[in-house]
């Protein structure tokens, strides 16, 4: 397969400087970046830089991803990225994309995605596909018209991609691998910003090490928006507890596990369209508050991670402010404990330190568990 | 139906003492008696719906008139909200919801909705067991997360009406039809679910009187466009009742019929809401239910009077879309197209536009702590009016319903040093 990176003639070494999408969260085509040469980078959570720009513009109830992302957005104005993608995610990040356009004026390009909510019937799908073609159209009028195959191509990469991710979560969901949390997610999450055939080169790469001894940590699902505050996963791995699998909105919950999926996967494939196969991957992705998931749908989910990874319990970390999800787990966490699951749920805020009340709770959970 | 409690209510409803003279404003509006009148007899009809018709919980900017053409009974939990919030039950409601695990963070709207299903509280009591629930997120994403909650704890279908944000870079068509091939595909699931065959010309009825509430509704504000202004948006909030909840009706008609009739008779005769007037507002989101006479009295210590609203205009806003020749096209711009499903650009217009028309020489804005969709932006919105329009603004950090988060003296300054900028 040739590399997406090698821009927009594959049969070329690629850009010295390709350009660069910002991409706010958390449901995009990748492909139709990687088709026209363009590198993506999501910004779910990126370092903070303490600009005041989040402060003068967002009420307090924004949440870190929105505040952090503004920051780092405005911050990096010059020479920062060369175009911005804002989906409709929730009501701040419509917001947001709306605000930073107007700050941004002709400096940047700041394009809008609007996948469908709460829908995931023909009449979501179809829209989905007009939505992406027309973002592929906008990418046309930015950079180019892509050459034949480009699309093709990073349609592949993308299945390859998730392939990798999926043979990643299988490994670690079977245990008797021990690779720290830390740099599992280091490797999951580089996804967010590296070509595809990096990335997946980085996965087979720990996917090739060999498996350790017997697990002796304690199996957990965790769920949230991303595995935060930075630091965590070390201390998870302190705590002697292994991630051993996740409804992350960044990570697990856009890797589609089972095989009777993989099978969907390929008859997605069946599709011809290439806008058509790209609106019937992001609709067949795990269940996520953001597109409108119905809750016992997400409640199968779950309960399907805890009993492939065999985990002991469910931690909920609640990102302050983040209402797709927080109006979610209530439920779940009722739904889960109906079921005999141990089930605890806290608030986190983006940021580097863990505090040691968090840490506190943890251990409190783990010693709770039978 | 049984109708057995309903006139002992009503007439409770109707035996209000009248309000005493107050020299800060004109004489009350004669029609709140028979807005009361028909907001009580709506919600004590509620409980006898159940079982005799499909009871549908629905959101405040959902095509309400799908429904209607299937004779559903309709409740609003958003306009419940705003009288639990107006009674002050807003922060027992909202620790219902917490104590169930649902984070203080959360739209208080949402919250009381949901403590009021866990615990039956409320001014109106128990209101009934939805059949189905309607959802339309073009007032906000959270109505989603909210009624999947609710769809989740009563194991009742949602129906769900996806309306894209309309961004001014992009072109709405996609949009539209889209919403215009989901109004069309609900038709067979609201045959299946109310048991009863969809009929065109009963359709076309409530449409073409949810056009003519919402146009009166329209022509009731404008009449605050007259100095002095004969009522305040402080009364707007609370006679936006029925065309929120009744749009469609002949209730809901006839009600604006008769206090258009009374707003222009004041209008004509130079009666004013605040006999003082000297300066005209713009109030940006919802109200602040809890507060809302204090702060009308406020204002009108300072001769200020609150002419317009974007929150008000909404229910007017796009009614003149609605085509009986081409129905569900146009109900899906009427709907889709709402200032609330678009951005910052398109709102900082449409409020200029208001300012204008109203002759408003000041802002307020609410930001309301648990309302992200309008609340997040404010700031840009206050600049850039004040920038074009010379507008003087002052931004109240708030809530709709819950007063925990709410502090009057704080507000109360602010306006005040607000309402001196004015006088300067």
């Amino acid at each position: 397969m040739v590399p997406v990176s090698r821009g927009r003639d594959p049969g070329t070494p690629g850009p010295a400087t390709p350009t660069v999408a910002a991409v706010c969260p958390a449901r995009v085509p990748a492909e139709i970046f990687w088709a026209h040469g363009i590198r993506m980078i999501e910004l779910w959570d990126p370092p903070a830089v303490e600009t005041g720009h989040a402060a003068a513009h967002f009420p307090p109830m924004t949440c870190g991803v929105i505040r952090q992302g503004f920051d780092r957005l405005v911050a990096a104005r010059s020479p920062g990225p060369d175009m911005l993608l804002f989906p409709h995610t929730c009501d701040s990040l419509q917001n947001l994309g709306s605000l930073t356009r107007d700050l941004m004026g002709e400096s940047r390009p700041c394009l809008f995605f609007c996948p469908p909510t709460g829908r995931s019937d023909g009449t979501a799908e179809a829209f989905l596909e007009v939505q992406i073609g027309a973002l592929d159209a906008e990418l046309d009028r930015l950079e180019g018209p892509v050459p034949p195959g480009s699309l093709e191509c990073a349609l592949d990469w993308g299945k390859r991609r998730t392939q990798s991710l999926r043979a990643l979560y299988d490994r670690r969901a079977a245990g008797g691998w021990e690779v720290p949390n830390g740099r599992f997610y280091e490797t999951v999450r580089a996804c967010e910003h590296l070509w595809p055939e990096e990335a997946v080169a980085r996965m087979e790469a720990l996917l090739a090490e060999p498996s350790g001894d017997a697990p002796r940590n304690v199996p957990l699902v965790f769920s949230g928006v991303v595995p935060a505050p930075a630091d965590l996963l070390d201390r998870l791995d302190a705590l002697g507890v292994r991630i051993a699998e996740d409804d992350f909105m960044a990570c697990g919950r856009r890797v589609t596990r089972t095989e009777a999926q993989e099978r969907g996967d390929n008859q997605i494939e069946e599709g011809g369209n290439p806008c058509r196969i790209l609106a019937r991957r992001l609709l067949a992705a795990p269940p996520c508050s953001t597109v409108g998931s119905p809750i016992g749908e997400r409640l199968s989910f779950i309960e399907s991670l805890v009993a492939r990874s065999k985990s002991k319990g469910v931690v909920f970390l609640s990102l302050k402010f983040c209402e797709p999800d927080l109006f979610d787990v209530p439920s779940l966490a009722a739904g889960l404990k109906a079921r005999g699951i141990p089930v605890l749920s806290v608030d986190v805020e983006l940021g580097p330190a863990t505090p040691a009340g968090l840490v506190t709770r943890i251990e409190a959970f783990l010693e709770s568990l039978p | 139906m049984k109708d057995v409690v309903l006139p002992v209510l009503m007439a409770r409803s109707g035996r209000r003492r009248a309000p005493r003279a107050d020299p800060l404003f004109g004489p009350p509006l004669k029609s709140a008696a028979e807005l009361r009148r028909i907001m009580t007899r709506h919600y004590a009809l509620a409980p006898y719906a159940a079982g005799a018709r499909p009871v549908a919980w629905v959101t405040s900017g959902a095509p309400v008139e799908m429904l209607r053409a299937f004779g559903c009974y309709t409740v609003y939990p958003e306009n419940h909200g705003a009288v639990c919030g107006a009674r002050r039950m807003g922060p027992e409601l909202c620790a219902e919801a917490e104590a169930a695990g649902y984070s203080q963070d959360l739209c208080s709207y949402a919250k009381i909705d949901l403590g009021h299903a866990l615990s039956g509280k409320g001014p109106a009591g128990r209101l009934p067991r939805p059949d189905l629930l309607f959802c339309t997120n073009n007032i906000c994403q959270t109505v989603l997360y909210w009624y999947k909650a609710l769809a989740h704890r009563y194991g009742i279908p949602l129906l769900m009406l996806d309306a894209p944000y309309i961004s001014s870079a992009r072109d709405e068509g996609p949009a539209v039809a889209y919403l215009t091939d989901q109004l069309r595909g609900m038709v067979p699931e609201l045959e299946r679910l109310c048991r009863k065959a969809f009929c065109e010309e009963r359709f076309l009825e409530v449409l073409a009187a949810s056009r003519r509430a919402s146009g009166l509704w329209g022509e009731v504000l404008a009449t605050m466009k007259r100095r002095p202004a004969p009522m305040t948006v402080f009364d707007a909030f609370v006679h936006l009742a029925p065309v929120v909840s009744l749009r469609g009706l002949p209730v809901c008609e006839r009600y604006y019929k008769i206090l258009l009739a009374e707003l222009r008779a004041r209008a004509e005769a130079g009666v004013a809401a605040v006999p003082a007037e000297r300066h005209r507002i713009l109030w940006d989101n919802i109200a602040i239910w809890f507060a809302l006479k204090p702060l009308s009295r406020l204002f009108a210590e300072h001769g200020c009077v609150g002419v317009a609203a974007t929150y008000t205009s909404a229910w007017a806003e796009t009614a003149h879309m609605l085509d009986l020749k081409d129905p569900f096209g146009s109900l899906a711009r009427a709907y889709g197209l709402i200032f609330l499903n678009r951005d910052l650009g398109y709102r900082t217009r449409l409020m200029a536009s208001l300012a204008r028309e109203y002759e408003a020489d000041g802002l307020v804005l609410h930001s309301a702590r648990s309302c992200k969709p309008y609340s997040i932006g404010q700031y840009d919105l206050r600049r850039k009016l004040g920038e074009s329009l010379g507008l003087k603004s002052v931004v109240l950090e708030a809530d709709m319903t819950d007063f925990r988060i709410y502090s009057e003296e704080q507000v109360k300054t602010r306006l005040t040093a607000f309402f001196e900028t004015l006088e300067a």
